[in-house]
């Protein structure tokens, strides 16, 4: 009998792949190490990201459901909610007590009520609304607040990027 | 990419084959003879550079070697973990060279870079073991890898801490202090090691989840941490008073300082978790499991002898899954309600408040309410334990008086407890223990750092009194 995080994310695994939820696929990169994931989330139809495919990996803690992964996008993101680097800043990866911008409330933080699925389907909502009060990348809220058209060509370079299609 | 690092290292290591083979060749055909030749090698520098670099490509190959022996290819995260810790023993080295800058010769430097080289093996195999909770498929390999590995490590670390040890008593302090200390150190590691792989292994060929693994990795780690803690103090304080203060062991004191600190707060907190929820919660019933889904936290489901717990805000979850969480936060999974400030008398008759007035000699006494807030008293931090968690906790709440902390006397007895108001009991219902928590770092070294120092002039032996 394996341990009781290795179980949860064994089960989490087969509930997405049994019932995958639209525009987002994952899984343990090798079925050796079931503590680091890849996901693939389509960009959510009719935004900005539409048409885009972003790669991610989620790395879980050995205390895992008791604390939350860590995400981070393998790509090119230009976004208000992710550092520059990939990380992903949304409450619902963040502990009660962890709260690196200051602005989110105890009740949308990390509990293992939430799964994986949970996580990206949250991603997927941030992707369509960002959220320009908590900024990870300040130059993407700036850019998301004041100059929207700018905002809309890089993120359609980062769509372009995702799909292996060169600038225009 | 990774195939031109592998063509330079080969490259690397056939051209020290080739200049050794060179050197070598060229004193034999200079000096004719055996011995004149060895010591043209000894006292021409170029051929000693050659020579010790080709000592180095054999303890390279070596190392890889014996890796791919005990360990087969390493993960990205162990090779990671492997570099980041390799350059900080590497500095620290350095650091420990200039105090015994008297006795520095090729046998000195060859020891550190032994002791490296084992400490290297020490670290893969604590990530190897501390993998086994990652990987759902191990094979008879990895059993095998493991356990003879883990049995030659503590062979070396004993046989190293012997001759340091029979050194010091013939020679007096040196250098083998420090082999000594850190082998001492290591062998620490490999029982650590070997502890967990055991448990690792009941949990692995166990039918049912081990509910109290999580509790004796926790004490493993307290007792492990304290006792690595104890002997880099009993180190410092001979190093100070032997040679001079070694720097080179600042950084390693704080880590393990660190660690044990953290395994003491997560051991009180865990018994917390236990006690509160032995006492406060009662076990769910029949009928409440027919309604309830999986157990949101393990996503299993929940059976009435599997010792399920109801919190007052009617959510129930495993005893041993609402433990853990427990550790780390004092809400209710499903719906953060703070558990610890909620009354549970308004669920309907909890085991703990019906047992609390039999508790305290004179129950006329205990006002109203309070009854329950005795229960969050902060200084009860070391309750009897482990209880089972499938006892019914009615019975239980009055047979087992909360332990005695060190630091409050008088806890033992709740009946003073009972009438300190809502408000002064649920102020301190988070910090574990005063002297522990209100002493900010600074204090605690130098009081630690006092303390050795002067346990160690007053009963300093007198091999270290006369040296």
């Amino acid at each position: 009998m394996a341990g009781a995080s290795l179980k949860r994310l064994m089960a989490e695994y087969k509930q997405l792949t049994l019932n995958p939820p639209e525009g987002i696929i994952a899984g343990p990169l090798d079925e050796d190490n079931f503590f680091e994931w890849e996901a693939l989330i389509a960009g959510p139809e009719g935004t900005i990201f539409d048409g885009g495919v972003f790669p991610a990996r989620l790395i879980f803690p050995t205390d895992y459901p008791l604390n939350p992964p860590k995400m981070k996008f393998t790509c090119d993101l230009f976004h208000p909610n992710i550092y520059p680097d990939g990380r992903v800043c949304i409450s619902i990866l963040h502990t009660p007590g962890d709260d690196p911008t200051g602005y989110e409330s105890s009740s949308e933080r990390w509990s293992p009520v939430q799964s994986v699925e949970k996580i990206l389907l949250s991603v997927v909502s941030m992707l369509a609304e960002p959220n320009d009060e908590s900024a990870a990348n300040v130059d993407a809220a700036k850019c998301w607040r004041e100059d929207k058209s700018r905002f809309l060509e890089c993120a359609q370079r980062s769509v372009r990027k995702s799909l292996g299609i060169p600038d225009l | 990419m990774r195939l031109a690092q592998r063509i330079g290292e080969g490259g690397a290591y056939v051209l020290s084959f080739v200049l050794t083979t060179f050197v070598i060749g060229n004193a034999f055909h200079q000096k004719k003879q055996f011995y004149p030749a060895v010591v043209y090698l000894t006292k021409s520098n170029p051929s000693l550079a050659v020579l010790i670099a080709q000592a180095l490509v054999f303890v390279v190959l070596l190392a890889k070697l014996t890796r791919k022996i005990f360990f087969g290819s390493l993960r990205t995260a162990e090779i990671e973990h492997l570099v980041e810790r390799s350059w900080y023993a590497v500095t620290e080295t350095c650091l420990a060279f200039t105090v015994f800058k008297d006795d520095f010769n090729a046998v000195f430097v060859a020891m550190f870079v032994m002791l490296l080289f084992f400490k290297c093996f020490h670290w893969l195999a604590e990530d190897r073991v501390d993998f086994m909770e990652r990987s759902p498929l191990l094979g008879w390999l990895f059993h095998t890898r493991v356990t003879s590995l883990l049995t030659l490590l503590a062979l070396v670390d004993f046989y190293f801490i012997k001759k340091a040890y029979l050194s010091t008593l013939l020679h007096g302090a040196s250098a083998q202090l420090v082999f000594g200390f850190e082998y001492a150190i290591l062998i620490t590691v490999v029982f650590t090691v070997f502890t967990k792989y055991m448990l690792h292994c009941i949990d692995l060929y166990d039918e049912n989840p081990w509910e109290n693994k999580a509790v004796y990795l926790l004490h493993l780690e307290l007792i492990t941490s304290g006792w690595k803690f104890g002997l880099y103090v009993v180190f410092v304080g001979i190093m100070s008073k032997v040679h001079t203060f070694p720097l080179f062991a600042i950084r390693p004191l704080y880590l393990t300082m660190r660690s044990f600190k953290r395994s003491l707060t997560d051991v009180i907190m865990s018994r917390r978790a236990i006690r509160n929820m032995n006492q406060l919660y009662p076990d769910a019933t029949e009928e409440d499991l027919q309604n309830a889904d999986d157990c949101i936290i393990c996503r299993e489901p929940m059976h009435v002898n599997g010792g399920c717990k109801k919190l007052p805000c009617s959510h129930i979850f495993h005893a041993s899954c609402l433990r853990s969480w427990f550790q780390r936060q004092q809400t209710c999974p499903t719906c953060r309600m703070e558990i610890l400030s909620s009354r549970p008398a308004a669920s309907p008759a909890p085991p703990a408040a019906r047992a609390a007035p039999a508790a305290p000699p004179a129950p006329d006494q205990v006002p109203p309410g309070a009854a329950q807030f005795q229960q969050f008293n902060p200084w009860q931090a070391f309750p009897n334990f482990p209880a089972p968690p499938a006892q019914p906790p009615a019975a239980q709440a009055p047979t087992t008086p909360p332990g005695v902390p060190p630091c409050c006397p008088g806890s033992a007895s709740s009946k003073p407890h009972a009438r300190v108001p809502p408000s002064i009991s649920t102020k301190y219902k988070l910090p574990s223990c005063w002297w522990w928590s209100g002493c900010s770092w600074s204090s605690w070294l130098t009081w630690c750092s006092s303390i050795s120092l002067h346990a160690f002039y007053v009963h300093a032996p007198s091999s270290y009194a006369n040296s």
